[in-house]
């Protein structure tokens, strides 16, 4: 496929691979964060984690780690250096087509997303072994969804941003509660009343919930499912009008 | 309207917030011309040329480029032209070959080889320096045989010997039949390639023509040096009368045993001219152009003198209240 659009979402695929920010933060944290949450309460199914086994329900919920950092670090960040370095510019100048960049970086989030996935669920196999998926069908919905979602962020706030500074600054302020309380930190049943309650208002908490509840039978998480359905629709809409698509 | 003009503008308006930042501007750029817009800062040229590529909506006026209108069909238009924007930049990560390639779909390595950049094929674009990054955008303008192509701030950043290859690139351009728009604020480099100049300012075509026209209007005069090779009269200036009255000639002043003819272009000839004629041919003649940056300048002066008019008029008019 020799075309411009397709030249351009091969290049960006390669260039993905050669940014350190992206290997950090969608390739090795959250395998790193993956090994030592879930090592730390053991693999006897306790009430914090509704019964079942606390390393399987961090792999369960790590997935959704590689979701986040990738819409909300790596395609910002991306996105609003290109457009403070003026590449866009280029790029428009050049005669690639303005929905082309946005189809790049929506090719290549998701691919880093299967990436990274591929890469934490390899390593967590043999260590903690992988728990069996009780739905898969809604698994991959809500994996799909949320990744298409968390893109979809990320090129807003790409568009939004006016730096690759101010992208990285608010990425990461947006990151870090979303994946403590949303996430990869304590289990809910343990949070107090007022961090549960913000918790459930994130986005991330939604689609964790959708992919964690089917996986591991604690249900089919219909209502996260919708939520991260409406979610996705909004971000991509206000993603394609950010980007002229 | 030429059938041969590649670009042409007529009363192209724009304004970011209510600040106009061009004014009713025409412009032609015809086929296997080189046209430069020149003028200071915040003149309108890069707004203008951004207009011409589709990467900005005119608030007036109407443009044709290549057939094609740059409001409605900007995508399709774009891939005709070949462009090297100020400020645009590159992914730092992104190699020399693999932008080639993928602005170009193919090696390009003739261009490569042209502009001193084949070595560098798997450097990233983040290693080069200034020089060789303005190299590099030229080969990407150039990459696809555009009929147009578009530079602005051509040789910033340049070397002496990197900017004569540029230089030599650009004319080659022409012969090729290529039309060039080129945004300057270099006015010896205008001068250089330059078929045709555009001076600009507040949005504004202030006047346009070859260098050496604008130069000559709005210029300072010729001035013609020597040293006369027969020995000086006692009166200073009087064996120079004879200089005074040929055509062209607005004055002649002698200094420290030189001779300084101020006129107009013609005045070289007819001086050359005559000294041969008598027989005192200097060995150290030399003549002095009006330069298109003396012109500019003049140019720009004058506008400047026109203003308080044109504030005037607007005052008058409640424009400014």
């Amino acid at each position: 496929m020799n075309t411009a659009v397709g030249r351009l979402v091969r290049t960006e695929l390669r260039l993905m691979t050669r940014e350190p920010l992206t290997v950090i933060f969608v390739f090795v944290f959250p395998v790193v964060t993956m090994l030592i949450i879930g090592g730390s309460f053991g693999t006897t199914p306790t009430r914090a984690f509704d019964w079942v086994n606390p390393s399987h329900w961090y792999v369960a919920s790590y997935l959704t780690v590689v979701i986040a950092a990738t819409g909300l670090i790596m395609v910002p960040v991306h996105l609003a250096s290109y457009r403070e370095r003026g590449v866009l510019r280029r790029f428009a100048a050049a005669g690639f087509p303005r929905w082309s960049f946005a189809l790049g970086q929506l090719v290549t989030g998701l691919a880093a997303i299967a990436a990274g996935s591929a890469i934490l669920l390899i390593v967590a196999a043999p260590v903690y072994g992988l728990p069996p998926l009780h739905d898969a069908a809604r698994v991959i919905a809500a994996f799909a969804l949320g990744a298409v979602a968390f893109v979809s962020i990320g090129v807003l706030l790409g568009t939004v941003l006016p730096s690759a500074r101010a992208a990285q600054a608010v990425g990461l302020i947006l990151f870090f509660p979303s994946f403590l309380l949303g996430d990869g930190g304590p289990p809910p049943h343990v949070m107090g009343a007022a961090l549960r309650s913000v918790a459930g208002y994130l986005p991330l908490t939604w689609v964790t919930d959708a992919v964690r509840d089917p996986w591991l039978g604690l249900g089919t998480a219909t209502g996260s499912l919708v939520v991260a359905g409406l979610l996705t629709a909004a971000a991509a809409i206000l993603a394609v009008r950010r980007s002229a698509l | 309207m030429n059938e041969s003009d590649v670009v042409t503008v007529r009363g192209l308006t724009k304004r970011y917030g209510g600040r106009l930042v061009v004014d009713g501007l025409d412009l032609d750029v015809p086929a296997g011309q080189i046209v430069g817009l020149i003028g200071a800062n915040g003149a309108g040229k890069t707004t203008t040329v951004e207009c011409v590529q589709g990467l900005r909506r005119p608030d007036a006026g109407t443009l044709r480029v290549l057939g094609l209108d740059p409001v409605t069909e900007p995508d399709r238009l774009r891939t005709m032209i070949g462009s090297q924007l100020q400020s645009a930049g590159l992914p730092d990560r992104l190699r020399v070959g693999e932008a080639v390639r993928l602005f170009g779909g193919r090696d390009g390595t003739e261009l490569l080889d042209q502009f001193g950049l084949a070595n560098r094929r798997r450097s990233a674009f983040g290693s080069l320096s200034g020089g060789e990054r303005q190299r590099l955008f030229l080969v990407l303008a150039l990459v696809n045989h555009p009929r147009l192509v578009i530079l602005d701030e051509l040789t910033q950043s340049l070397d002496p010997a990197a900017r004569r290859g540029v230089w030599a690139a650009i004319d080659q351009l022409r012969t090729d039949g290529t039309a060039v728009l080129l945004v300057t604020h270099e006015l010896d480099e205008a001068e250089r390639l330059c078929d045709r100049v555009v001076a600009m300012r507040a949005g504004r075509v202030l006047d346009a023509g070859r260098p050496a026209e604008l130069a000559d209007r709005y210029g300072t005069a010729v001035t013609i040096t020597f040293t006369l090779p027969a020995a000086a009269s006692p009166d200073p200036g009087a064996d120079l009368g004879w200089l005074r009255d040929l055509p062209g000639v607005a004055e002649v002043r002698r200094q420290a045993g030189h001779a300084m003819v101020v006129g107009n272009r013609a005045a070289i000839a007819h001086v050359g001219a005559a000294l041969v004629r008598a027989g005192r041919i200097p060995r150290d003649l030399n003549v002095e152009l009006p330069t298109l940056e003396d012109a500019l300048i003049g140019l720009l002066d004058r506008a400047d003198a026109d203003l308080p008019d044109e504030l005037a008029c607007l005052e008058e008019s409640g424009a400014l209240r």
